[in-house]
């Protein structure tokens, strides 16, 4: 446990002392800055009394900018220590290959809710300037937030398993994007298949439909059980790469 | 003494090739054993193995008689090991970047931090502290690995040319440093650089296409390695002198130049015989003056490279281990 402490604080550190970083918050905050100004606009304009809260979790701007951070967040987490040789000092030292998967994820996922951070003084902005006859549903923004970050939190393993395959980054953060972009646009799935078996099991596995849900304030548990499985199947096979690389 | 590393028939095998070779050696407690091979010669993948990076194709490895396939987290804690090129996080500062390290081989907050200004007085990094890894000179950076290598002072110590990539003067620093810390560490490292080999190592274990050629103490490989030789320049006749020493029991070949008025001599021994003083009460008989009289030493470069150059070599190099 203390070795893994130990390996997220490096790893998240090694986040703030890249460009990369802050080029990633930049664009992060300026499109969810975009997609608020949306949801202000709309509400600004009375509510019809629609789900709103999907401009901020569930708009294309929404997934636009997951499907573009996360390769580059996760992008580097082993491939750039198989490269810089690294990852030797790193294996050799005492440490479970488990152990070291399990702390760059973290790592990793600790830099994405320090990206998702600033995005909470919306909340106070909504309360501030809430007309007092029609008070903000706080519901649908905490089920928003679990959403984004169980969808998060499963593209970052997907990230982190591709990097474990890749020795170059720009390698890991398309095969990232390859698979989190089919993840997505399976999600589509139900709209386009009038099979009702295809659209059963889409519906189950579907990031999409998951998000517009907990736009609504709806925490399914189909849903976090998914997400939940999928990244422990990502972490786990991460694991595997690395152990076979020792072999190879 | 006890049994510090043990290789029993190591084989590694990538596609297509086998760069190690049913390789067996021992390396006791305190020695200083010296790792030589040509580039390619399956020295780096060895070392790996011993430090649990890759797993060995068959074979058994232990260190400190720890198992490293099955007991590999009780093995790595007995190692400091310096990989080829030294890599480093260099983002980090050296303080930050060893103390990650130290904590991440298990040694507490405080042991950390008290290890951390010992090792860094150790390595000369004392004024380094807050700069930044990948700022720093190669030397410098070689002297941070050399630091990670001993923060969690484990008994061995494994370093893949330690001294690659240095000036002449930070070449003799890390050897005296090497040699400083022998008192309480085992070593095996490997390099190019063979002079520093002779002075430096106890032993020399060579390798030479993933098989082991010779394995001896330093000084008895140079000695029985090749035969000796002593150089003399005497006044006397060319051909008088050549044969009159070809003459003489002890003396297996000898080649004659001329010095100005003198001529020089170079005789070749029979192997295992020391072939001075026969040599002496010949050259005080005959009478000749004489002005140099020395044997010349072998050096571990000619051993080395007669044992790891071409074909011919590969069979001396039985016949040396046999």
């Amino acid at each position: 446990m203390k070795r893994i402490w130990t390996m997220w604080s490096r790893e998240l550190a090694a986040y703030f002392f890249s460009p990369m970083a802050y080029v990633v918050m930049i664009f992060f905050l300026v499109v969810m800055g975009f997609s608020f100004w949306l949801l202000a606009t709309v509400l600004s304009q009375g509510v019809r009394g629609g789900p709103v809260m999907n401009e901020l979790f569930a708009s294309i701007f929404f997934w636009l900018t997951i499907l573009i951070t996360i390769p580059v967040v996760t992008m580097r987490l082993i491939a750039e220590e198989k490269k810089a040789g690294t990852l030797e000092t790193l294996l050799t030292a005492p440490v479970r290959d488990s152990e070291v998967v399990l702390a760059k994820y973290l790592g990793a996922l600790s830099f994405y809710i320090v990206l998702w951070l600033p995005t909470l003084s919306y909340i106070g902005i909504m309360k501030f300037f809430e007309p007092p006859d029609t008070p903000i549903d706080l519901g649908p923004m905490v089920s928003g937030y679990i959403g984004a970050l169980l969808v998060g939190a499963l593209y970052l393993a997907v990230g982190l398993f591709t990097s474990s395959l890749a020795r170059n980054q720009i390698v890991a953060a398309i095969g990232c994007f390859a698979i989190c972009c089919v993840l997505f646009l399976g999600g589509f799935l139900p709209y386009l298949v009038h099979s009702e078996s295809v659209r059963d099991i889409a519906t189950y596995l579907s990031s999409v439909m998951y998000m517009m849900d907990a736009s609504r304030g709806v925490v399914d548990t189909r849903g976090i059980v998914f997400h939940l499985s999928g990244i422990v199947l990502m972490l786990f096979l991460s694991v595997k790469v690395l152990e076979w690389r020792r072999v190879v | 003494m006890s049994t510090m590393i043990k290789v029993e028939h190591l084989t590694k095998a990538f596609p297509g090739t086998v760069a190690v070779d049913d390789v067996s050696f021992e390396v006791q407690a305190g020695e200083i054993v010296g790792f030589l091979g040509p580039n390619g010669a399956g020295k780096t993948t060895t070392m790996r193995i011993l430090c649990g990076y890759i797993a060995p194709t068959s074979g058994v490895v232990e260190i400190a008689g720890h198992d490293v396939l099955r007991d590999s987290q009780a093995a790595r804690r007995n190692i400091g090991y310096l990989p080829e090129n030294c890599p480093l996080y260099p983002e980090m500062r050296v303080d930050d970047y060893l103390f990650f390290r130290g904590r991440l081989k298990g040694l507490s907050g405080r042991s950390c931090r008290q290890r951390l200004s010992e090792v860094k007085e150790l390595c000369g990094l004392e004024e380094m502290g807050h700069r930044i890894i990948g700022n720093l000179s190669k030397g410098y950076r070689q002297r941070v690995g050399l630091a990670d290598a001993l923060i969690a002072a484990p008994p061995l110590l494994i370093l893949d040319e330690p001294t690659i990539g240095l000036d002449p003067n930070q070449i003799r620093e890390v050897r005296a440093l090497i040699r400083g810390l022998a008192q309480q560490h085992t070593v095996l490292l490997s390099t190019h650089i063979l002079p520093e080999v002779e002075v430096t190592c106890d032993r020399v274990v060579i390798i030479n296409r993933g098989r082991i050629v010779a394995a001896d103490a330093t000084w008895s490989l140079i000695e029985h390695a090749s035969s000796p030789r002593m150089i003399v320049e005497v006044q006397a006749d060319a051909v008088e002198l050549k044969d009159r020493l070809l003459g003489l029991g002890a003396v297996k070949a000898v080649e004659i130049e001329p010095a100005g008025s003198w001529v020089r001599a170079r005789i070749e021994g029979h192997g295992g015989m020391d072939m001075r003083p026969e040599l002496w009460r010949f050259l005080r008989e005959a009478g000749w003056e004489v002005r140099e009289f020395y044997s010349e030493k072998s050096t571990l470069e000619e051993v080395f490279s007669n044992l790891t150059a071409g074909d011919e070599a590969e069979k001396a190099a039985v016949e040396t281990v046999a």
